[in-house]
């Protein structure tokens, strides 16, 4: 209790030093918050951009059908797959999908690209494909329809109600068909791989043209109740659907890379945390030295008067420690209101790519849990740690060294 | 009558090298008596300062021993020598040396914290120190709200207030006016007789040295000369 007492009491004698040491330790814990806030907003934003745009949360196909998207490789029975999906409460909707390399022309240009054949009413509560529509109208389910990427639209030529035709080769058979639609709609995802490749009819149509059946689907794509169920691979639909024949897989495992980006950015925050409290932990070993060489003289007194060497490391301890606490609250309330603007205004980012990700809206930072307890006893272990040499050097102090020196 | 303080043959050189080795204190041999008030005096650089030191535990010997009431203390450390310290000795620094942070009655109390004494007893003896040394009213005062006398005065309630047996004091009043300093070496000098405390002082003062009652001179870390009074 003396010594807290004197700890205390010590904060006060160089006020300015005090405060410099704890603005130091609490910007660094208020940097790091809000930088883990960004990340976390960054990774919410990007999983958001890959589940909610087009890929979905989870997707079913036949085993080897993504590997190189062969026509052939569907679904059969789509049916008794899709009684399945209807049954398990942990899903809030799906729907089904084919798909197939196409040879996309224009009476000016031609272009590679993908045909998805999508459900146009089931599609609207799993993609944002109906809100991607910049210009005309989305699907209702007529034959001809097409919408079509904007980029891909500048490349061919083409506006609304031209013709386009799409030139493929046929399931089962092999065989080249040709379909003619006239685009219905531009769309405009704002990731460059979307509107570069991609054109959106009906499903009824393009199995039609792929000479597939009502029961043959090469997709279905999955939205769960609580998205984080997307990321367990022993989650009950899985478990169920996963055979030689059928795999059913989350986003994480359908995106590699993202995966590996959110470990990246997990490895990031603590990369940054260890440079932020590295400089912070010298910070507060050269302010503990600065203030033991200021009182060696009193430190020799205390020392001959009686007190024992512990009890002159616990007070550079206690001082550490309250100047930690100081500084956690501090660094809390400035990290509390650094998250609180950026998840209100968001930051920035104009349009950029991340390793193939779009992030073309506003970072929002999230605010979690662990940045207001894991944080800051971070923050105070390791300024504790990093007052343990100066107050070793302290209680080493010989009383006759520290009078001789002073005087 | 028994020795408190006894130092036999005892050495403090500082370097290694024969040539730059500095012999601040060369085989000392003193005994003094519990009651004794004591002045080593010498010029500076006679090694009066170091022989307290290592008289005190503060520094230790190069060779040679230092008892304390029939306990070496040359042989001690670390916190068993800081126990030492603080129960059987009592420290006055020329400057005074208070903790700043702390009143005058926490000054006083700082060591009784470290015995563990009583908060009661504690409170007891703090009122009793401060009229002693006349500073009834101010104890709440902070240091640096105290003159150089009333610090010094609260440095000797500090020094005395655990009962120790010996009081060792390095030029207590080098940094005191004459009026200051002769008032203060009358109230150690009172205190010495009414308590049978041990005083030891390192000093040039000359007010000191009428009032002791041994002064022991040094030259060159030697004693020169030992006169009882």
């Amino acid at each position: 209790m003396l010594t807290l007492k004197l700890a205390f009491r010590n904060l006060f004698r160089n006020i300015r030093r005090t405060i410099l040491t704890v603005m130091l330790i609490s910007l660094s814990l208020a940097a790091l918050i809000a930088v883990d806030g960004i990340m976390r907003g960054m990774l919410t934003l990007m999983v958001e951009n890959v589940t909610s745009t087009i890929f979905g949360e989870a997707q079913i196909h036949r085993v080897g059908f993504r590997e190189n998207m062969d026509v052939d490789i569907y679904l059969e029975n789509s049916n008794e797959l899709e009684q399945t999906l209807q049954q398990d409460a942990s899903l809030e909707s799906y729907t089904p999908r084919v798909m197939s390399g196409a040879m996309i022309s224009s009476s000016y240009n031609v272009s590679a690209g993908l045909l998805y054949g999508v459900d146009a009413d089931r599609e609207r509560t799993i993609s944002k494909l109906a809100q991607a529509v910049v210009r005309g109208e989305y699907l209702s389910g007529a034959d001809s329809e097409l919408l079509i990427g904007h980029t891909m639209a500048d490349l061919l030529e083409v506006d609304l109600g031209d013709r386009i035709v799409l030139t493929l080769s046929e399931a089962g058979s092999g065989e080249l068909a040709q379909a003619l639609y006239r685009i219905s709609g531009i769309v405009d995802f704002g990731m460059r791989e979307l509107d570069d490749n991609f054109v959106f009819v009906n499903i009824s149509s393009a199995r039609q043209t792929l000479g597939m059946s009502d029961q043959q689907t090469h997709e279905f794509v999955l939205k769960f109740v609580n998205s984080e169920d997307a990321e367990n691979p022993d989650l009950s639909i899985f478990q169920q659907l996963n055979d030689e024949e059928v795999e059913a897989l989350g986003w994480l495992e359908l995106n590699e890379q993202l995966g590996l980006i959110i470990e990246l950015s997990s490895f990031t925050s603590l990369i940054v945390g260890l440079i932020l409290f590295f400089l912070a932990s010298l910070g507060v070993i050269n302010s503990m030295f600065m203030s033991i060489y200021e009182r060696i003289y009193e430190f020799g007194v205390i020392k001959a008067i009686g007190t024992r060497p512990a009890a002159i490391s616990l007070l550079i301890l206690f001082e550490a420690l309250l100047i930690a606490l100081i500084s956690s609250i501090l660094g809390i309330i400035l990290g509390y209101l650094l998250g609180l603007y950026t998840s209100n205004y968001g930051i920035g980012m104009g349009e950029m790519e991340f390793s193939g990700i779009a992030i073309n809206n506003n970072i929002f930072s999230e605010f979690h849990i662990s940045q207001f307890t894991q944080f800051p006893v971070y923050v105070v272990l390791l300024t504790i740690v990093a007052a343990i040499y100066p107050a070793r050097f302290a209680a080493k102090i010989i009383p006759s060294d520290a009078l001789q020196r002073s005087l | 009558m028994t020795a408190v303080i006894s130092t036999n043959e005892v050495c403090r050189y500082f370097g290694d090298e024969e040539e730059t080795m500095v012999k601040a204190v060369d085989r000392v041999s003193i005994e003094i008596e519990r009651g004794e008030f004591t002045a080593i005096v010498g010029p500076s650089g006679s090694g009066k300062t170091t022989l307290l030191h290592l008289i005190g535990g503060l520094d230790n010997p190069t060779s040679g021993s230092v008892e304390l009431s029939g306990t070496n203390i040359a042989e001690m450390s670390g916190a068993i020598l800081s126990d030492f310290r603080r129960d059987h000795i009592g420290f006055i620094f020329q400057s005074y040396n208070l903790i700043p942070v702390f009143s005058a009655e926490e000054n006083i109390e700082y060591i009784m914290l470290l015995q563990g004494v009583e908060a009661s007893e504690r409170k007891r003896r703090v009122a009793e120190m401060l009229e002693q040394v006349g500073l009834e009213g101010l104890g709440s005062r902070r240091p640096n709200k105290l003159s150089g006398g009333q610090q010094q005065r609260v440095a000797i309630a500090r020094a005395m207030v655990s009962h120790p047996e010996i009081i060792l004091a390095d030029e207590p009043t080098a940094n005191l006016d004459s009026k200051t300093g002769i008032a203060l070496l009358d109230l150690m000098k009172e205190l010495n007789e009414k308590h049978n405390m041990t005083f030891v002082f390192s000093t040039h003062d000359d007010k000191i040295m009428t009032r002791a009652g041994r002064l022991i001179h040094m030259m060159d870390g030697e004693i020169e000369s030992d006169e009882v009074k």
